[in-house]
C-alpha cells in the first residue's frame, strides 16, 4: 500500500478539503485500498518526508523536496485537475 | 451555510491586504468569535503560506489560522471596492488581483469538512465569482452561497 502525504500550512483547513477530494476520486477508481492518506502541515513533516511515496500540498515547499511534491492546489482552483491526478495515477502504478 | 450579517463586509474599502486582513479580522475579535492574537496570526501566516486562489475572473483568498487562535468557529467574507494584491497559495512568486476575502475562523474541520469543500466549489464558478466580487447585500450573498452549498455552519 502506497503512503500519500497531504499536507498544507496549518493541517486543518485546505488539506482537509484536498484530502476528502482524493478520497473520493480513489474510491471512483478503486484506488481506495491501494493508497493510505496522511493528512498533516508542512513543519511536522518537512524531515520525514521521505517516508511518504506521494506528497500532495497546497503550500509553498523548499527547494530541496520540490521534486517529490505534487501542488494540490488545482483541487481548490478547479483549474489543472486532470493533469494533477495524472501525476498521481503515475505514482500509485 | 449562512453567514452572520455583522461578518459582511461589502465593497470593504482597503489599500493593502494587511489593511484588509486586519479589518475583516476584528470584526471576528470583535464579537468574540476569536483571541486577541487572531489577527496577527493571520497576517503573519499570509506571509509564510499564502492564501490566494488564482480563480476567475478574479482571485479569491482564504486566509485562515491555526485552530488554538479560534473561540468558536464563524467565516468572515469581504468583497473589495478595489482588488489587492495575495500572493498565490503554494507559489509565492506569484500575486494575484483578490476581490473576495472568505477569513476562515476554523476548530475542528473534519465536522465542517462538507461545508469548507461546498465553499471551494463556489470559487470554481466564473459566474460565481463574479457574483460574490459584486454583491450587495448579506441576504443576497447568504441566498447565492445557500443556493450552492445547503449546508450549515456548525
Amino acid at each position: 500500500m502506497k503512503k500519500l502525504l497531504i499536507m498544507c500550512g496549518t493541517g486543518i483547513a485546505t488539506s482537509t478539503v484536498v484530502k476528502g477530494k482524493v478520497e473520493e476520486w480513489l474510491k471512483e477508481n478503486n484506488l481506495n485500498n491501494e493508497v493510505k492518506i496522511y493528512q498533516s502541515k508542512i513543519s511536522d513533516e518537512i524531515n520525514r518526508i521521505d517516508e511518504y511515496d506521494i506528497v500532495l500540498s497546497t503550500t509553498i515547499v523548499p527547494d530541496n523536496i520540490r521534486e517529490k511534491v505534487i501542488d494540490g492546489v488545482p483541487l481548490l482552483t478547479g483549474m489543472g485537475i486532470d493533469e494533477m491526478y495524472a501525476k498521481i495515477s503515475a505514482q500509485i502504478k | 451555510m449562512k453567514l452572520d450579517k455583522e461578518l459582511v463586509m461589502i465593497d470593504l474599502d482597503s489599500e493593502s491586504k494587511e489593511e484588509a486582513l486586519t479589518l475583516l479580522g476584528n470584526q471576528l475579535f470583535d464579537k468574540g468569535f476569536v483571541k486577541e492574537n487572531f489577527v496577527e496570526s493571520i497576517i503573519e501566516r499570509e506571509r509564510t503560506f499564502p492564501t490566494g486562489l488564482p480563480t476567475a475572473p478574479f482571485g479569491v483568498a482564504i486566509p485562515h489560522a491555526d485552530s488554538d487562535k479560534v473561540n468558536e468557529p464563524q467565516i468572515a467574507f469581504a468583497s473589495l471596492k478595489k482588488p489587492v494584491k495575495f500572493s498565490v497559495m503554494g507559489n509565492s512568486d506569484e500575486k494575484i488581483d483578490v476581490r473576495v476575502i472568505f477569513m476562515l475562523a476554523l476548530k475542528d474541520p473534519d465536522d465542517q469538512l462538507e461545508m469548507l469543500q461546498k465553499l471551494i466549489g463556489l470559487f470554481q464558478d466564473q459566474e460565481t465569482v463574479t457574483k460574490l466580487a459584486n454583491i450587495k447585500s448579506t441576504d443576497t450573498l447568504n441566498e447565492l452561497i445557500g443556493d450552492r452549498t445547503h449546508q450549515s455552519l456548525n
